[in-house]
């Protein structure tokens, strides 16, 4: 089960198309407040993260995620438009870093890696 | 000789009727004596009308250019030609009408009617009963010793003038320079070598809201709350006199007294002139709290824009990935073609919004190098490969190698490949061939990409790598924002390389630029 959380409407779609289209079961979340909640109920197999969201921000979830010992080794790919995303991603604790506009089959491999 | 006897013996005959042998003996060794005297003397008979020249001696003929008959019965003043308005002659006319010696300088004509200055010592002749009978004139040729006198006079007016207008100048000057310093828009102050504040403009004066008396005469260091009380500053204060090495752009961030918290960037100088400003420090501080806060939204606005361009950008490229993965076995080549078209321009637009971002980014200097070992010919190999996919007709040619590692950062120089070969391409619509080169130069690399496009001609080739910059010609036949060349000039400066171009209107360009294999040198600006 993958997590995705972003707020652009868009990119949810998209990664829901994309990934479905593969076979992983999703679970979309625009609204980075609700994170918590989903991973108390079951702990997702990898998360795919923005940072620029509003409220909580995507290293904020992060290091959310770092600092619970259920979640602190949980795989998850960062994703953002943002210049000096790669740096916040990977101090924060991120597993991989990706650009926007990343190539899906770049996701998918990364995808592939922490799921087979 | 005959002459002057004859006319000795009139004068004593007539003048003072004398009788005897002995006395007109003694009269002709008087005559012969004034004869050999160099100055000029005449007598004049004031018993006369007119007061006529009744003896004139050898010298005076000599001296005026006339001879004895031009001369006697005539009166002095026909030596004066029409020069009669001279001071010297109201002097001289004076002293006759009161029976007075004189003693005067005064201007006369030669009989060839060149000027001589004569000096005349006039002296009345009395009778026993105290009648004025005779004047005697003694004179000399002083018209060199005039002519020196004069130039001498006119040399010093002219310097009083010189001096004059000097000081008048100075005095504009002065004025202008202090109506500079009044109308900038920069504070300024002048320094002694003590750093004693000497002057104050106004500008300075409004921005710390503070009066010339609390500032004239203080220490820098005391004015205000201290502001300016920083070790380096004073540091680089004091080179400046010893070395004239200015302090350039030093920005101090403080909380000022009356006017808070400000940032202000100082510059300052050694005053290079002689005299009264000789070691004194011009100090210029400029009130750029607001500019950067303008630059600093700018780059906010920026880096949100591109990030919002981005985010939908990002799920079409999803979307057209999606589509290459769904369509069908069959799918026309037409298709193909389109989904390929959209995933080029997608990526064109995406660079767009990054060159954007990245002249922002030079302009307020914060374009981080990364600095990273490397495989060199790899990442030029790879580079060129992903190129080959959207070079259409073109054939990409990669010679030559470096062979080894480089300390750089990688995804700039990638950037800066991909752009000129994207550029050799673009603006070689005619031809098939663009070369890459890669060689070793010392302790750099040198990359070359030749194209045989449109040329640039030399006028161009200055200022291709300007901000902004496009060539008029290309202007409406190429798309572009004319940023691409100056963001890699930047790059390839940041990492201690330089970039050039050499072309030729209508045969092609090369664009090359090389890289220090160890990186930047250290201490390098």
């Amino acid at each position: 089960m993958i997590l995705i959380c972003d707020d652009d409407p868009g990119i949810l779609e998209m990664l829901e198309l994309v990934l479905e289209d593969t076979g992983y079961e999703i679970i979309p979340e625009a609204n980075s407040l609700n994170v918590r909640a989903i991973v108390n109920k079951q702990v997702p197999d990898l998360v795919i993260l923005d940072l620029w969201m509003p409220v909580l921000s995507g290293d904020q979830v992060l290091k959310m995620f770092r600092e619970n010992p259920i979640t602190k080794d949980l795989p998850v790919i960062v994703i953002s438009a943002s210049t000096d995303g790669n740096d916040i991603a990977l101090k924060a604790g991120a597993t991989h870093f990706l650009a926007k506009p990343f190539d899906v089959e770049k996701l998918l491999e990364l995808v592939e890696g922490h799921l087979n | 000789m005959y002459l002057k006897k004859y006319k000795l013996a009139n004068y004593n005959q007539d003048g003072f009727s004398l009788n005897g042998d002995t006395l007109k003996q003694d009269f002709d060794v008087l005559s012969q004596a004034l004869d050999s005297s160099v100055s000029g003397i005449i007598i004049t008979d004031n018993t006369q009308p007119d007061n006529p020249i009744i003896y004139c001696n050898t010298a005076f003929e000599i001296i005026t250019g006339y001879s004895r008959t031009d001369i006697i019965g005539h009166n002095c003043r026909f030596l004066q030609q029409a020069d009669r308005s001279q001071p010297a002659r109201s002097q001289l006319a004076e002293a006759i009408a009161n029976g007075k010696e004189c003693r005067v300088e005064i201007r006369n004509y030669r009989k060839n009617g060149d000027l001589f200055w004569n000096e005349l010592y006039m002296s009345p002749v009395k009778s026993a009963e105290g009648k004025i009978t005779h004047f005697i004139g003694v004179q000399n040729d002083v018209t060199k010793r005039k002519k020196a006198e004069l130039e001498l006079l006119d040399q010093q007016n002219q310097m009083e003038q010189k001096i004059l207008d000097r000081t008048r100048e100075l005095r504009e000057s002065e004025s202008f320079l202090s109506s500079i310093i009044q109308t900038v828009r920069e504070g300024l102050l002048v320094l002694d070598p003590d750093f004693r504040i000497l002057s104050a403009n106004d500008h300075f004066l409004r921005t710390f809201k503070v009066s010339s008396q609390e500032t004239k005469g203080k220490l820098l260091y005391e004015l205000g709350n201290g502001q300016w009380d920083i070790q380096r500053l004073r540091e680089m204060l004091i080179k400046i006199l010893p070395t004239s090495n200015p302090v350039v752009d030093f920005e101090v961030e403080h909380d000022f007294p009356h006017i808070g918290r400000k940032l202000m960037l100082l510059n300052a100088y050694r005053i290079e002139l002689e005299g009264q400003y000789k070691d004194q420090i011009l100090l210029a501080i400029e009130d750029i709290t607001e500019r950067r806060e303008i630059e600093r939204r700018k780059d906010d606005f920026l880096s949100i824009a591109s990030h919002e361009l981005k985010t939908p950008l990002t799920t079409i490229k999803g979307f057209v990935q999606m589509l290459e993965k769904i369509k069908p076995k069959n799918a026309s080549e037409k298709f193909e073609q389109t989904l390929a078209k959209i995933a080029k321009y997608i990526d064109r637009l995406n660079n767009l919004i990054a060159e954007l971002l990245d002249v922002s980014k030079i302009q307020s200097g914060n374009m981080e190098l990364h600095h990273d070992e490397f495989d060199f010919d790899k990442m030029v190999a790879e580079t060129i490969d992903n190129l080959r996919s959207s070079a259409g007709l073109h054939e990409l040619k990669l010679e030559g190698k470096l062979g080894r590692n480089i300390l750089g950062d990688e995804s700039q120089i990638i950037q800066v490949i991909n752009n000129l070969v994207s550029n050799a391409i673009k603006y070689a619509p005619g031809s098939t061939q663009v070369g890459v080169y890669v060689s070793r130069v010392g302790e750099f690399v040198k990359v070359s990409v030749t194209d045989q496009g449109l040329g640039i001609s030399l006028e161009d080739q200055k200022k291709v790598f300007e901000r902004f910059f496009r060539s008029g010609d290309i202007q409406r036949r190429f798309p572009g924002m004319g940023i691409g060349l100056y963001i890699c000039q930047q790059i390839v400066k940041n990492h201690g390389g330089t970039i050039w171009v050499i072309s030729e209107k209508g045969k092609g360009s090369t664009f090359s630029f090389t890289l220090p294999i160890e990186g930047r040198l250290q201490g390098e600006a």
